[in-house]
């Protein structure tokens, strides 16, 4: 009975507190905290860029949710970085079964987007608390991530909703807030017009994290050549349906020569300010160098990772050598993704591995084999007998007693019968000599992919100043660098090949090449099939070729049941020497691209909240 | 009141309200409605030559929503399908992919023991189609091919496809025997000659002593990349 009397005593006591109700709540910001001082809005842009939808190491293209609310990009606590794009299109073989990126993972940012436009509309209220020209490079900076934002919704599902203003419920009804899809034209259009905004708006230059004019421009010169393909080769290749017809995917092929110039004069406007690395002497090395000298004038936008944070560091470097179980270049995690012989083969045909009578040449060691070729490449993928951490790439696949005959002969005798001697571990010898290399591959029987399957490793982004010891899951704090100048020069060289523009392409592919250390082009050079292989070359492994043979429309003929090759080489006992075989990759899967993965398809649970965005991308 | 009977109480009255919410049955019939059927050759009246996977019946239930989420029915591999588990109701049917001409969805009520079939002209007809064994593992595979409506997407590749199992088709092939024997065409029909029309593929190294299931398929460069295919031939590879 005390205690009844007691809390009665305390219900009365606490109702007589809470006359005063409408008080500023402590657990969340205000608008005037926020938008009072630059470090206000700082930490609100903050998570703006946090969240922009940058395909970095962490990115995982089949959505793989953290438990935290991230589904895809921005993970929290994520290390396996061999799910990647160029793990599913080609350039590499990975974990992924074959083209298992397709469908996406119903990204659908809005809430996002809302962020965006709450601060383009709610900063000029607060223009007091700061300059004139502050005020006006933070809208300009605004339009730059809702362009952002747009741009990675525009090249998965094509036409979306354009939403430019803050949506309120219950003040709007269900019906204004169920907006219908804006035609694809116009979303891209709509993503140029935010980045001119941008450009006139934002400051000259800004920290390498945030935008400036020029990065707006950057990006501008990849959503419009993108815009522009989309209109000259989705006119030529796509699947009908209801979306196509109302103009919702697919662009009118007349439309793509002005994106094209666009891009060409967003490009222009970097000239001057960015420039290529040229830091070191050895080619090979300046381009190694590229992905991991912070004061590169190249960077045009990156993203920093931080040591000892979890979310804001990266595996990278332990993710991508091999035989992490013997500790042989790593002190942890696992490699699980390998260039294929067709990704380096944009570079030269690797038919030198051969005689001209079809025997396979013979070399003295591993490493004999890539002597010569393009710097690029080398500072692009580790070959064998390259050395990292102090220990060689000894990717060995196997012992012949001897060997006589051809390689093609060789390569089409059925499994089984062929005659080199393997072993399923890395430590078995014969006549002294490991059979399978350190880093050499498991015979398929073994089932084990962390070590590769095509003879080749990445070289691109790892960082070889650090040791065995000191490579780790989340001990890599290397940036990613979003927007780089070459990407900008090859913008406009594709635009100016489409818009026959020889001479200005010349010029920026040579700029490239004779940075690449490859052979200079001429002008009859300047093709279709050199600005797209230039690409390849150069923007390898960055995220970019998925999309890029999307958009020229051409991934459902390269991924068309494609079974990738490695280039691996066997050691011929009688004869003391290694020779190279091309040969499947050891899982030998299959990769399909349907048609209809132009597009992804229109999110269900967003079909179900908002009809208006029916019809559904065609296909689906 | 004592502290165990007020909590005997509780606990009583919490059990009523549990259970009189659950006396409003869910009354909905379940999916007692079933659509079965075969597709059909306009031409020849048998029953379409596909394969699993290879395009399907789709059904948008209309009763409720101008848009539904389509649900669809694989056609199986001796041209008929049935699903014996739909909701009643009125819906659309339409088929979904596939290398045949176009035909224009249909609107029906759809209830227990429905059927219905559809009349396809498929872009190509695989005529002739004969397979021998010329030696010990060589399979030589002859075939024509005929064009009954012009105007017919591109043709992409022309390719055996062989498996174990009568279930053969893209899709349900064995790789180094089917794509690998793949032939590239890449034209038009109107380009298409004679020696093109009435073509041969050769099937080597073949392993003795086993049973194929062994077709050929014609794919287009339509909306789903579709292949019209042959009749399905047994084999039987001699033992060593």
């Amino acid at each position: 009975m005390k205690k009844r009397f007691l809390t009665i005593v305390a219900g009365c006591l606490m109702l007589a507190s809470c006359q005063k109700l409408d008080i500023p709540p402590v657990d969340i910001l205000t608008d005037d905290q926020i938008f009072g001082s630059e470090a206000g809005i700082n930490a609100y842009l903050a998570q703006v860029y946090r969240k922009l939808p940058i395909e970095d190491f962490t990115y995982r293209p089949d959505g793989r949710n953290d438990g935290v609310g991230n589904v895809g990009f921005n993970l929290h606590h994520e290390w396996e970085h061999f799910y990647c794009e160029a793990a599913a299109d080609g350039e590499m073989v990975g974990p992924y079964g074959g083209v298992d990126i397709a469908g996406g993972f119903g990204y659908w940012p809005y809430k996002d987007i809302r962020d965006v436009n709450y601060f383009i509309e709610t900063l000029p209220t607060y223009a007091k608390n700061f300059t004139a020209d502050k005020v006006t490079s933070l809208m300009g900076e605004a339009h730059f991530l809702r362009a952002y934002y747009y741009f990675a919704l525009a090249k998965r599902y094509g036409g979306i909703p354009i939403i430019k203003y803050v949506q309120n419920y219950p003040e709007q009804t269900i019906e204004e807030l169920q907006v219908p899809r804006n035609t694809e034209e116009e979303v891209w259009n709509f993503i140029g017009e935010d980045l001119d905004t941008a450009y006139q708006m934002c400051g000259e230059t800004s920290v390498a994290e945030r935008a400036n004019k020029y990065v707006a421009m950057a990006l501008k010169s990849r959503a419009m050549v993108y815009a522009g393909s989309i209109a000259r080769y989705g006119s030529q290749t796509f699947v009908d349906g209801d979306a196509r017809s109302q103009g919702l995917v697919g662009i009118s092929a007349d439309k793509a020569a002005g994106y094209y110039q666009k891009a060409i004069d967003a490009a222009k406007t970097l000239e001057g300010h960015y420039s290529l690395y040229r830091a070191k002497g050895d080619k090979t090395e300046n381009y190694v160098n590229i992905f991991l000298d912070s004061k590169s004038p190249e960077n045009i936008l990156i993203r920093s990772f931080f040591a000892g944070e979890p979310e804001r560091n990266h595996s990278f470097d332990a993710t991508y050598s091999p035989n992490s179980d013997m500790n042989y270049m790593t002190a942890g995690g696992l490699s699980r993704t390998y260039p294929t012989l067709e990704f380096v083969q944009h570079f030269d045909s690797f038919d030198f591995v051969t005689n001209a009578d079809g025997t396979p040449r013979r070399y003295n060691s591993q490493a004999e084999m890539a002597q010569g070729l393009e710097p690029r490449l080398r500072g692009t993928v580790y070959f064998p007998g390259d050395v990292l951490r102090g220990v060689p790439f000894d990717v060995q696949a196997g012992i012949y007693p001897s060997f006589s005959g051809t390689a093609a002969d060789e390569v089409a005798k059925p499994t089984g019968t062929r005659s080199f001697i393997l072993s399923g571990d890395h430590t078995t010898l014969r006549n002294g000599r490991l059979i399978i290399g350190k880093a050499g591959m498991y015979p398929p029987a073994f089932g084990n992919d962390n070590n590769t399957r095509t003879g080749f490793y990445v070289r691109k982004y790892i960082d070889p100043t650090k040791g065995i010891s000191a490579v780790n899951l989340f001990t890599s704090t290397t940036p990613w660098i979003e927007l780089r100048y070459a990407e900008v020069l090859l913008n406009r060289a594709e635009a100016d090949i489409e818009l026959n523009q020889t001479a200005d392409a010349l010029k920026c592919i040579n700029d490239l090449r004779d940075r690449a250390g490859a052979s200079l082009a001429t002008a009859a050079d300047m093709t279709v099939a050199t600005y797209r292989n230039e690409r390849a070359k150069e923007l390898a492994f960055e995220n970019h070729y998925w999309w890029d043979i999307k958009r020229w429309r051409i991934a459902d003929q390269l991924l068309n049941n494609t079974h990738f090759h490695g280039l691996m080489p066997y050691y011929v006992e009688s004869e003391n020497k290694y020779i190279f075989l091309k040969e499947l990759e050891l899982f030998n899967r299959n990769y399909y691209f349907d048609k209809k993965f132009y597009y992804e398809q229109i999110p269900g649970g967003e079909l179900a909240t908002n009809p208006n965005l029916y019809p559904n991308n065609p296909g689906y | 009141m004592k502290l165990k009977s007020f909590k005997i109480l509780s606990l009583g009255v919490s059990l009523l309200f549990f259970a009189s919410s659950c006396v409003k049955m869910d009354t909905y019939t379940g999916p007692d409605a079933s659509l079965t059927g075969n597709v059909i050759e306009d031409g020849s009246k048998n029953n379409v030559q596909t394969c699993s996977g290879n395009f399907s019946i789709r059904l948008e239930q209309l009763s409720w929503d101008s848009t539904p989420a389509p649900q669809d029915i694989p056609v199986k591999y001796d041209g008929s399908y049935q699903n014996t588990k739909i909701f009643s109701g009125h819906y659309r049917v339409s088929i979904h992919g596939g290398a045949f001409w176009p035909v224009a969805p249909e609107e029906m009520d759809i209830s227990s023991g429905t059927v219905h079939d559809f009349k396809l002209t498929p872009y190509l007809t695989i005529s002739d189609f004969n397979a021998e064994m010329t030696d010990s593992t060589t399979l030589r595979l002859t075939y024509s091919l005929d064009a009954p409506v012009a105007g017919i997407p591109k043709i992409l590749e022309v390719q055996p496809y062989l498996n174990t199992t009568q279930i053969v088709g893209p899709g349900a092939s064995i790789y180094d025997f089917s794509d690998l024997n793949k032939i590239a065409v890449n034209k038009d029909w109107a380009d298409f000659n004679d020696a093109d029309k009435n073509g041969e593929i050769i099937v080597s190294n073949l392993i003795p002593g086993r049973i194929f299931y062994v077709r050929v398929g014609v794919k287009f460069d339509n909306n789903d990349k579709s292949s019209n295919l042959s009749n399905v031939i047994k084999i039987t590879v001699p033992g060593k």
